[in-house]
C-alpha cells in the first residue's frame, strides 16, 4: 500500500495515542487505542498537516508574487527579514494579528465578523477536496470537480455579506461589483470544465489527472484553457479583474473597514483562492502530478515527486498570473461583462464542440479505441 | 498595405491592449536579472565608488552620483581645541539639539563643554556654526547620517571632532558675525560681587575690580557683599550671555554704551 497523507497521519495518531495511554490504567488504555479514538484523532491530524501545508504554501504564494512583480518594476520586492525577504509575510502575519480587532459603530455585528470568516472557511475547504498527488489526497468523490467549483463560488456571496454589514459606501460598492462579476465569468468557467469532463468522462478530480497520463488536457483544449485561464482571474479577483477591490476608485473595496486579524483573513483568502486557482488549472489542463513519459523516470519516481511537479506547475501557472497583474491595467464593470458573455462563451461553447470532436477522434479505427464516452 | 489602413483606436486593437503591455513587462522582467534598479542602501551606497563601478560592469551603462553644491549644510565639524564652551550654539539652535556636554580637557573646577549634536532633531540650519564666536563648529558637505539606531544619531563632540579631523569637505559659506552693538552693562547698587560672572565667562574677559566700601552714616547699615564689580573687556567678549544668566542678582544686562 502505498504511502498516503491519511496513512501517515493513522500512524502518527496510534503512535501518539499508544504513548498516551500507556500512561494510564486499562479502561483507559482500552478506549484511547480503540479504532474509533485513533481514526478521530487521526482525522484531526490529517486536517491539521493540510492546514498548516496550506498556510505555509498560501504565505509563500505571497512572498513569490511579491518577488515576481518586484523584478516586474525592476525592483527587488522585500529583502531584509530572512534570506531574501523569505520571512517577510510571516512577519506581517504576526503584525497583523498583534494588531486590535475594531468595528465601525454603525456596522452590523454578526455579518462583520462572519464576512471574513466564512470567506477564509469556504476558501480553505477547497484544500480538502483538491487532490495534490496519489498520496496527498483528501478522498475520492465522485463529483469532486463539481464540488470544489460549487465552494469555490460562495466567495461573492461572503464578500457581499461583509461588504454591506461594514456600512460603508465603499464596501458596498465593491461587494456588488463582486456579486455582478460572478455574472460575467461563472458561466465561462462552467462551460470550459465541461469540455474537460467531456474528455476525461468523469467529475472526479483523480480521474481527470489519471486521465492526463497520456496527453494533457491543453493540447486539445487550448481554448478552454484560455477560457478557464482568464474566467479564473476575474474569479480570484486579481488585475485586470479586480473591480471589487479597485484601489483608485474605492479606496480598498469591499474591505476597506477591515483591520488587523480580519484583514489578514481577507488577504489569506485572496491568496488561497489564488493558490487554489492555480491549483484548479494544473489539475484541469497541466496534468495535475503526472509528469509526460518523455521526462526521464529518474524525475518523476523520487520520493514526493508527484507533489513537487505539481507545485512546480502550480507556482508557474501563478507565475503567468502574477504577469497579467504586473502588464495589465483594470478593465470596467461593462467591459468585463462583454468580455465574459462575447468572447469567453462563445469560446467555450467552441470548446466543447471541440472536446466532442477529439472524443470522436480518439474512436477512429486509426486509433483502434472502442467507441466509450472519456476513452 | 497596413498604412492604407484607418488607424483603429487602442481600444479596438486587442494587441494593443493586451500583447503590447504583456511583451513590455516581460522584457523588463527579462531585465531585471541582470541588475534591478533598487540599490539596497544601507549595504550599497552611490557614494561608494566600488559600487558604482560593479554597478556599471553588470549593467553596461554607468551611474553617477550627484554632485554637492559648495554651500550644502552638512554635518558639522566641531575643532575641540580651540571652542571656549561659549554655550552660543546651543542658544542659537532653533530645535534644542545641542546639549553641552562635558568633554576630557577642562580643569576640574571649569568642566570644558562642547556641544552635543542630535541628528534626530537638527534642521541642518546652520545657525550655530554663525553662532560660533570662534569658528570652531562648522558644517560641512558630508550628508550620509543613516544608522539603524536612533541612539547613533547623537553625535558626542568627540564624533564631531572626528569629522575635523578626518577633513571632509567644508561648507566654505560661514556669515561673518554680525558686528555686536550690545554690551554687557551692569546695574552697579544690585550687584554683590559674588564672581560668578568672571568665573564662567569662558573667554575670561570680565575682570572684578575692587570698588571703594562706602563709610556707613550713622544708623546707616551697609550691605553684606563683596567690594567688587565686573569689568567687562568688550573687544574680547564674544556676547554669549553667559554671566548675565549666572548672574544670581541679574544685575548684568544687554544695554548699549552711551
Amino acid at each position: 500500500m502505498a504511502t498516503t497523507l491519511y496513512s501517515v497521519s493513522d500512524a502518527i495518531s496510534s503512535l501518539l495515542l499508544g504513548a498516551v495511554g500507556s500512561i494510564f490504567p486499562e479502561p483507559v488504555h482500552g478506549w484511547l487505542t480503540s479504532t474509533d479514538v485513533v481514526t478521530g484523532l487521526a482525522v484531526l491530524i490529517f486536517c491539521a498537516i493540510l492546514l498548516v501545508a496550506s498556510m505555509i504554501n498560501t504565505i509563500m504564494l505571497i512572498w513569490f508574487e511579491r518577488k515576481l512583480l518586484g523584478r516586474f518594476m525592476d525592483r527587488r520586492g522585500a529583502m531584509h527579514v530572512g534570506y531574501a525577504g523569505l520571512l517577510q509575510n510571516f512577519a506581517d502575519g504576526l503584525k497583523l494579528f498583534r494588531k486590535n480587532t475594531f468595528m465601525p459603530r454603525e456596522a452590523d455585528r454578526l455579518g462583520y465578523f462572519t464576512g471574513p470568516t466564512a470567506y477564509m472557511v469556504t476558501s480553505m475547504i477547497l484544500f480538502g477536496i483538491l487532490p495534490v498527488s496519489s498520496g496527498w489526497n483528501g478522498g475520492s468523490l465522485p463529483l469532486s470537480l463539481l464540488l470544489a467549483l460549487a465552494v469555490f463560488s460562495f466567495a461573492p456571496l461572503f464578500i457581499f455579506v461583509s461588504a454591506w454589514s461594514s456600512n460603508n459606501k465603499y464596501s458596498l460598492l465593491g461587494g456588488m461589483r463582486s456579486a455582478a462579476q460572478m455574472i460575467a465569468y461563472e458561466v465561462p468557467i462552467l462551460l470550459a470544465v465541461v469540455a474537460v469532463v467531456i474528455l476525461a468522462g468523469s467529475f472526479d478530480l483523480n480521474t481527470i489527472v489519471l486521465e492526463q497520463q497520456n496527453y494533457w488536457f491543453w493540447g486539445p483544449l487550448v481554448v478552454a484553457l484560455f477560457v478557464f485561464f482568464v474566467g479564473m482571474l476575474a474569479e480570484m479577483e486579481r488585475i485586470p479583474f479586480d473591480l471589487p477591490e479597485a484601489e483608485a476608485e474605492l479606496v480598498e473595496g469591499w474591505n476597506t473597514e477591515y483591520g488587523g486579524m480580519l484583514f489578514a483573513f481577507f488577504m489569506l483568502a485572496d491568496y488561497v483562492r489564488a493558490l487554489i486557482g492555480s491549483l484548479l488549472v494544473v489539475l484541469l489542463f497541466l496534468g495535475g502530478w503526472t509528469m509526460p513519459s518523455y521526462v526521464p523516470t529518474a524525475l518523476t519516481s523520487f520520493p514526493l515527486a508527484g507533489i513537487f511537479w505539481f507545485m512546480l506547475k502550480t507556482y508557474a501557472v501563478f507565475a503567468i498570473f502574477v504577469w497579467i497583474r504586473a502588464s495589465l491595467p483594470r478593465v470596467r464593470t461593462d467591459q468585463l461583462l462583454r468580455i465574459g458573455w462575447m468572447r469567453m462563451i462563445p469560446l467555450a461553447l467552441l470548446s466543447i464542440v471541440l472536446a466532442g470532436l477529439v472524443v470522436l477522434a480518439r474512436c477512429l479505427p486509426v486509433f483502434g479505441c472502442v467507441p466509450t464516452l472519456g476513452g | 498595405m497596413a498604412a492604407s489602413k484607418p488607424e483603429k483606436r487602442p481600444e479596438e486593437r486587442p494587441t494593443g491592449l493586451v500583447w503590447k503591455p504583456l511583451t513590455t513587462a516581460a522584457r523588463q522582467f527579462a531585465k531585471s536579472f541582470v541588475r534591478p534598479s533598487t540599490i539596497l542602501y544601507p549595504y550599497e551606497r552611490l557614494e561608494d565608488p566600488k559600487f558604482r563601478e560593479k554597478v556599471a560592469v553588470e549593467s553596461g551603462r554607468p551611474i553617477g552620483v550627484g554632485e554637492i553644491w559648495d554651500n550644502y549644510r552638512g554635518v558639522h565639524a566641531l575643532n575641540i581645541a580651540t571652542c571656549i564652551s561659549c554655550n552660543l550654539c546651543a542658544f542659537s539652535c532653533p530645535d534644542l539639539c545641542i546639549d553641552m556636554v562635558t568633554v576630557p580637557g577642562g580643569d576640574p573646577k571649569h568642566p570644558k563643554k562642547c556641544p552635543q549634536i542630535d541628528y534626530g532633531k537638527c534642521s541642518y540650519c546652520g545657525f550655530c556654526s554663525d553662532a560660533c564666536p570662534e569658528g570652531c563648529l562648522t558644517m560641512t558637505t558630508h550628508y550620509e547620517l543613516s544608522t539603524p539606531k536612533r541612539s547613533e544619531m547623537v553625535y558626542s563632540p568627540q564624533r564631531l571632532f572626528e569629522n575635523y579631523q578626518h577633513k571632509l569637505p567644508m561648507n566654505p559659506i560661514r556669515l561673518a558675525r554680525p558686528a555686536n552693538e550690545d554690551a554687557i552693562l551692569l546695574d552697579a547698587p544690585l550687584c554683590i560681587g559674588c564672581n560668578a560672572c568672571a568665573r564662567d565667562c569662558p573667554t575670561n574677559c570680565i575682570t572684578m575690580l575692587d570698588v571703594a566700601k562706602p563709610t556707613a552714616k550713622p544708623g546707616e547699615k551697609l550691605p553684606r557683599r563683596i567690594w567688587k564689580e565686573p569689568v567687562v573687556n568688550d573687544s574680547d567678549c564674544v556676547r554669549c550671555g553667559t554671566c548675565i544668566s549666572v548672574c544670581p542678582k541679574e544685575c548684568l544686562f544687554w544695554g548699549t554704551h552711551k
